[in-house]
């Protein structure tokens, strides 16, 4: 430190300093480098007679600009796959804001002539006519999760099962409950975005399975695949529902605000099955310190699946496993139910 | 009577109808569920829910409150409360500790704010503009700041906040109170609110007394800007996490709240007490219809109609006035016809 | 009033046609106020008949009359032979009375046929006929021999001129009558006027009568048949020629007030030599400090591209300077330069030799300036706050500790300047809404008493202010004079410049071209200046002719 005036420079140097580290700090806070993202990838593996290398194989990509944690793993978990193949070029497009944005990034994909098209359409309807285009010119294409109404549209098909996972919350709910002995339970339900079909799908198979074992649903409320609508539904429901025996949270991010309002009200007479795997869902599983106990799957996975057969496809191949000589047209993952018992074998499916 | 009926009780009447109206959604609740409003620790323990409820949507109705009282509109307040979480819940972030995360959160704000402040002031944006952009690009930069990815929150600190209680009250309501008293006294003692109120009012009577009305625009959109650094805290406490989708459609709740609170549209005119009881309304009604266990698209409908109620009842009052102008032929910027200058002969 | 009563065209320039409008003993009351006060008015077809007066003489209220914005309190309306009365504008267009208001009142985003046609579209089954209209629009254009504006084309993107053409289009499209013309010439250039007179020949040649409202006597001479001349909102004379009427007769009907103003009398001393009394507020003596014959006030040069140019003046303290021209002679302008509201293309304004920074009001009010508008209720007040509110609204702050406003001491202060205005009602926590026209103006004055101004700028002053109220303004702007402050006035009353003012200075489109002590000016004089009458040279013309 210099001797000269000391006052005047001192300060000046703090506020200079202050000013300086205020605007370096923000910056530095955008980065979210570590811990990196662990993809849910199938690696090569010797005996399966498809990780032998193939015909190169360029796989077009498209997906919405994704403002949820699952379709940020559907992207991060095609890119991933892709790259785990030496024999595959991934081309990935930016699907933009709508549906007409994500059909003008395609149109230029066409162009490029990839031997196969994976697509998470914005809209399975509006995107039907993208998929016979596509399929006239001779591409093959993988429709994700959301299907396009003509059989036509596409090659494969590989989604989810909103309905199942409903069944499958509603059975583990049931079953335990039933094995408790409770007569008439009181079961909430905390849905994603009403507006949505496939919540809808998700409260219908939950209903359909309840009712196998007698039970209703005593409050419904639907938040917004967010943390902090979650929270929010959850307190009001907490406030309406004095005593629980189960609750049905749609979905694992939105579950964080659940849990986040369970804690602050100090509830734990209950338990919780969450939706869709998050790793963190899975994690807290495993651990078993909070009302949730179990989680219905619906897999991001699926992304990782659809990039190796379109490889297949490609390249001509069908499933080793299988006899037929072509990749089958549709498949539909079963919903899985994630317990303490079985966490640790799915932790790495986790997003 | 008199003393009941002046111009300047106006916000008082309106303030008590909507305590009639909280106490009116009680009496419907302890109708549909008796059982629970007829417990006083349930009840006592609701009203705190709703009040936690209310916190953060009050904290930036107090900002918009400021805003639209000094002319303008902040519909970024939302998109500001997401991207404010998100950029104090990166990895880097926490790793500064509580500090390095409530300073990112304020200071995310007040900046994002002061950008808004310039468009408006300087720049000469509409601020519906200036602050629809705002709302689209702090989404956006949220989102690819957070990779679309939900941040969970692991300072134990900023997640206690939820949980805390003092006296009883939960700490967030308390935040809620102390915001909205500080508020109270900012607009109705300071010079600053005297601004406001001028700048708001007419903004050309403000400039040519002399008040730098573009200065102070700026400072209100900064100040709306740190009331969504702080809401963003409450939220992330809240939900022990942030993302670039929360915060959903704050803005209108925030906008909607101040309204039916009293506050003109117009500027010029509004009360903190008035947005305060609107946010509380909103949150009763929210929570009410979780206990009656009606679905959200209709609690949607009812909070429609009650803020078009609220402006039905604002614009009759006016109505009669600009009646009564054009009557008079005072139409025109209240200027009265060249005829009403005339020297009347004996 | 017999002598008023000269009949018939003497000019006998056109062929007289019938009588369409007549108006007699026509009485327009609003409250405080007779706008109009027995108004006769004979109008023929084909004829262009010029409605002169001062500002304030009811022009306004009369064109509202015949358009059917107001109904007339007394009198008769006789329409084509048969007394009216019409409810609505709307009424009043129906029955052939078409007006083109100063400001046009076209909707821009809007095609030139859909303006013309607005409100009476041709239709069929419920359907806009659109092609009927713009054809039926082109005809109307055709006539008015404006065939080349597209029917098509946004109103918008017309200049004032063929938005004018537009209003007369529409105008026709009603088949009107009579077209009532408010200061047409006002919005357009010097060129643009010679057409708007052919138009205007164009109309009358097709038996329509056109109601002509300017403030230009070299424009009444030139359009006019017959001249009706307003004063006090009573009609001082009827159907003078309009070409040959001398120029000194047609001023003297407009001037000479019924009834005096009471204006207080003008100081003793020699303005600027007050410094060295001894009973003056602080801010009087700030304002001599050190170099007594320093103005208060030095303009040098001023200037806005399109406003105003050159303008130098001077105000010293004690001195009451008015400024005379009409709206658009850059005079309101002028007076928002030199407060620093709009910045100057040119030229300096200095306060007691200390240059002002250009367009800035902050430093202004800093330097004891301080400003009545002349827009009252959009500038300077705000109307649903309390009065002490409004009069603190530039010392808010200097009463403030630590940016904590003192609402009593505020309203004490406020309480002294509403006894020293003898405001009413007293209480200074009303709403200024409620007060009337004169106190409000009370009340912005007093904003700047408050803060010590040294200088205070007018603009039109008692505009909306009764006649009461303004006596009492009079003296009240007199006596801060006589304590040392500054004033500079603007006004297009010529009597209250005349009679408020110690000097005076005239404003012709944006540039001073008289200055003189208001006590050697007569009223004629100024009138005649400010409206460009010229009055020696049309004199000598009248005389050639006679």
């Amino acid at each position: 430190m210099t001797k000269q005036n000391p006052d005047v420079s001192r300060r000046r140097l703090f506020l200079g300093a202050g000013a300086v580290g205020a605007g370096a700090l923000l910056a530095a806070c955008t980065s979210n480098e570590a811990p990196p993202a662990v993809a849910q990838t199938k690696g090569a593996d010797n005996t399966n007679p498809n990780a032998a290398a193939g015909k190169a194989v360029t796989i077009g990509f498209s997906a919405p600009a994704a403002d949820h944690g699952w379709i940020a793993a559907i992207t991060n978990n095609a890119k991933a796959q892709a790259a785990a193949y030496s024999d595959v070029t991934f081309k990935q497009v930016e699907a933009g804001k709508d549906a007409a944005a994500q059909r003008a990034a395609l149109d230029t994909l066409i162009a490029e002539k990839p031997d196969v098209i994976v697509l998470l359409p914005h809209d399975g309807k509006e995107l039907n006519a993208f998929g016979l285009k596509a399929m006239e010119a001779g591409i093959p294409v993988v429709n994700l999760d959301r299907a396009f109404p003509d059989a036509l549209a596409y090659r494969l098909q590989i989604k989810g099962d909103n309905y199942g996972m409903g069944v499958a919350a509603g059975h583990y709910i049931g079953k335990t409950l039933k094995a408790k002995g409770v007569a008439s339970p009181v079961i909430g339900e905390i849905a994603g975005m009403d507006e949505l079909e496939l919540t809808q799908e998700r409260s219908q198979g939950f209903a359909a399975a309840l009712k196998t074992y007698g039970f209703t649903v005593a409050n419904r409320r639907a938040a917004r695949f967010t943390a902090d609508s979650g929270q929010k539904e959850a307190a009001n429901m907490l406030q309406a529902l004095p005593k629980i025996d189960a609750i049905w949270n749609h979905d694992d991010d939105q579950g964080i605000g659940v849990l986040a309002a369970i804690t602050a009200a100090s509830r734990s007479e209950f338990f919780m099955v969450g939706g869709a795997g998050s790793k963190k869902a899975i994690e807290d599983i495993a651990a078993d310190k909070t009302v949730l106990k179990a989680t219905v799957t619906y897999s991001p996975s699926m992304a990782s699946s659809a990039i190796s057969l379109a490889r297949l496809l490609g390249q001509g191949r069908g499933m080793a496993d299988l006899v037929e000589l072509a990749v089958p047209k549709e498949i539909i993952l079963a919903s899985e139910t994630i317990t303490k018992e079985n966490a640790s074998s799915y932790l790495k499916l986790g997003f | 009577m008199s003393w009941w009926r002046d111009e300047a009780r106006e916000p008082l009447r309106r303030n008590l109808g909507l305590v009639g109206v909280l106490l009116a959604l009680f009496a419907i609740g302890a109708f549909i569920r008796p059982e629970l409003y007829g417990d006083p620790k349930w009840v006592t323990n609701n009203v705190l829910v709703i009040m936690t409820q209310a916190a953060a949507v009050g904290v930036v109705a107090i900002g918009m409150t400021f805003v639209i009282i000094g002319g303008g509109i902040d519909l970024s307040v939302g998109a500001l409360i997401a991207l404010c979480g998100v950029w104090a819940t990166t990895y880097a972030t926490q790793s500064y500790g509580t500090v390095g995360m409530i300073f990112t959160a304020l200071a995310v704000g007040i900046g994002a704010g002061a950008v808004n402040g310039l468009l408006v002031a300087y720049g000469k944006l509409v601020p519906f503009i200036a602050t629809l952009a705002m709302l689209v690009a702090a989404r956006g930069l949220a989102a690819q700041i957070s990779g679309k990815q939900t941040q969970i929150s692991n300072d134990a600190f900023i997640n206690s906040i939820a949980t805390t209680r003092i006296l009883g009250i939960p700490m967030l309501v308390i935040m809620l109170l102390v915001v909205a008293a500080l508020g109270w006294v900012l607009l109705n003692r300071t010079t600053f609110g005297r601004r406001t109120i001028a700048v708001g009012g007419n903004p050309e009577a403000a400039r040519l007394a002399g008040i730098n009305v573009r200065g102070h625009t700026l400072a209100l959109y900064a100040l709306s800007g740190l009331c969504a650094g702080i809401a963003a805290i409450m939220l992330t406490s809240l939900a022990t996490s942030a993302q670039a989708a929360a915060a959903d459609l704050y803005e209108l709740d925030a906008i909607a709240a101040a309204i039916i609170g009293g506050t003109l549209l117009s500027g010029g005119r509004g009360t903190i007490v008035g947005s305060l009881l609107g946010v509380i309304v909103f949150s009763t009604i929210t929570n009410l219809f979780a206990i009656a266990n009606l679905p959200t698209e209709v609690q949607n409908m009812v909070k429609g109609a009650i803020i078009v109620t609220a402006v039905l009842v604002q614009q009759l009052r006016f109505d009669s006035v600009t009646k009564f102008a054009r009557r008079h032929g005072l139409t025109r910027a209240g200027a009265p016809p060249e005829a009403a200058a005339a020297t009347p002969a004996p | 009033m017999s002598e008023l009563l000269m009949d018939a065209p003497a000019s006998g320039a056109q062929e007289a046609g019938e009588v369409v409008l007549r108006l007699s003993g026509v009485v327009k009351t609003f409250p405080g106020v007779r706008a109009l006060d027995g108004v006769e008015l004979e109008v023929r077809a084909g004829e262009v008949h010029c409605l002169l007066g001062q500002n304030g003489a009811g022009k306004s209220t009369l064109i509202k009359v015949l358009a059917g914005v107001h109904r007339p309190d007394e009198g008769r309306v006789e329409w084509l032979g048969e007394q009216v009365s019409f409810g609505s504008p709307q009424a009043a267009m129906k029955a052939g009375i078409a007006t083109i208001y100063q400001e046009l009142d076209l909707v821009d985003y809007l095609s030139v046929a859909e303006n013309v046609y607005l409100g009476h579209e041709p239709r069929s089954l419920g359907f806009v006929q659109k092609g009927t209209a713009a054809r039926q629009t082109r005809e109307l254009l055709g006539r008015l021999g404006h065939g080349e504006i597209p029917a098509r084309r946004l109103v918008r993107s017309l200049p004032a001129a063929g938005k004018q053409i537009v209003s007369m289009a529409r105008a026709l499209s009603h088949e009107a009558k009579l077209i009532i013309m408010d200061e047409p010439s006002a919005v357009l250039a010097h060129d643009e006027v010679g057409n708007l007179f052919r138009i205007i020949r164009e109309l009358t040649a097709q038996g329509i009568a056109v109601v002509y409202i300017s403030h230009r006597l070299e424009e009444i001479r030139e359009i006019g048949d017959r001249v009706t001349v307003l004063k006090d909102g009573r009609t001082s004379a009827v159907n003078l020629p309009a070409r040959t009427t001398p120029t000194r007769d047609l001023v003297s009907r407009m001037t000479g007030r019924s009834i005096e103003y009471v204006f207080p009398p003008r100081a003793q001393q020699e303005p600027g030599e007050k410094e060295h009394g001894s009973s003056r507020p602080a801010a009087a003596q700030a304002a001599g400090q050190g170099t007594p014959h320093v103005p208060l006030l030095t303009v040098r040069g001023l200037g806005r591209t399109g406003e105003f140019a050159d303008v130098d003046l001077d105000v010293r303290a004690g001195e009451i300077v008015g400024i005379a021209g009409l709206v658009g002679s850059g005079r309101s302008e002028l007076l928002e330069t030199v407060f620093g509201a709009r910045t100057p293309d040119a030229g300096t304004v200095a306060v007691g030799g200390r240059p002002l920074p250009p367009g800035n009001v902050a430093a202004a009010v800093r330097a004891g300036l301080g400003m009545a508008p002349e827009e009252r209720k959009s500038q300077a007040l705000l109307l649903g706050e309390p009065i002490y509110r409004n009069m603190t609204l530039t010392t808010f702050s200097g009463f403030a500790t630590a940016g904590f406003t003192d609402a009593g001491r505020e309203q004490a202060e406020a309480m002294k300047i509403a006894d020293l205005l003898e405001l009413r009602p007293r209480d200074v926590r009303r709403a200024v809404r409620t007060l009337s026209g004169g106190n409000q103006q009370k009340v912005v004055v007093g904003r700047w008493l408050l803060g010590g101004t040294r200088l205070l700028l007018l603009d039109e002053p008692t505009r909306g202010v009764d006649v009461g109220a303004r006596a009492e303004l009079y003296q009240v702007i007199r006596g801060l004079a006589d304590q040392g402050v500054g004033v500079l006035l603007v006004s297009s009353e010529v009597p209250e410049v005349l009679g408020l003012s110690d000097r005076v200075l005239v404003m012709r489109e944006g540039r001073v071209v008289h200055t003189a002590p208001a006590e050697g000016l007569a009223e004629e004089d100024v009138l005649d200046l400010v409206m460009a009458g010229s009055l020696t040279a049309t004199d000598e013309r009248t005389e050639e002719q006679a």
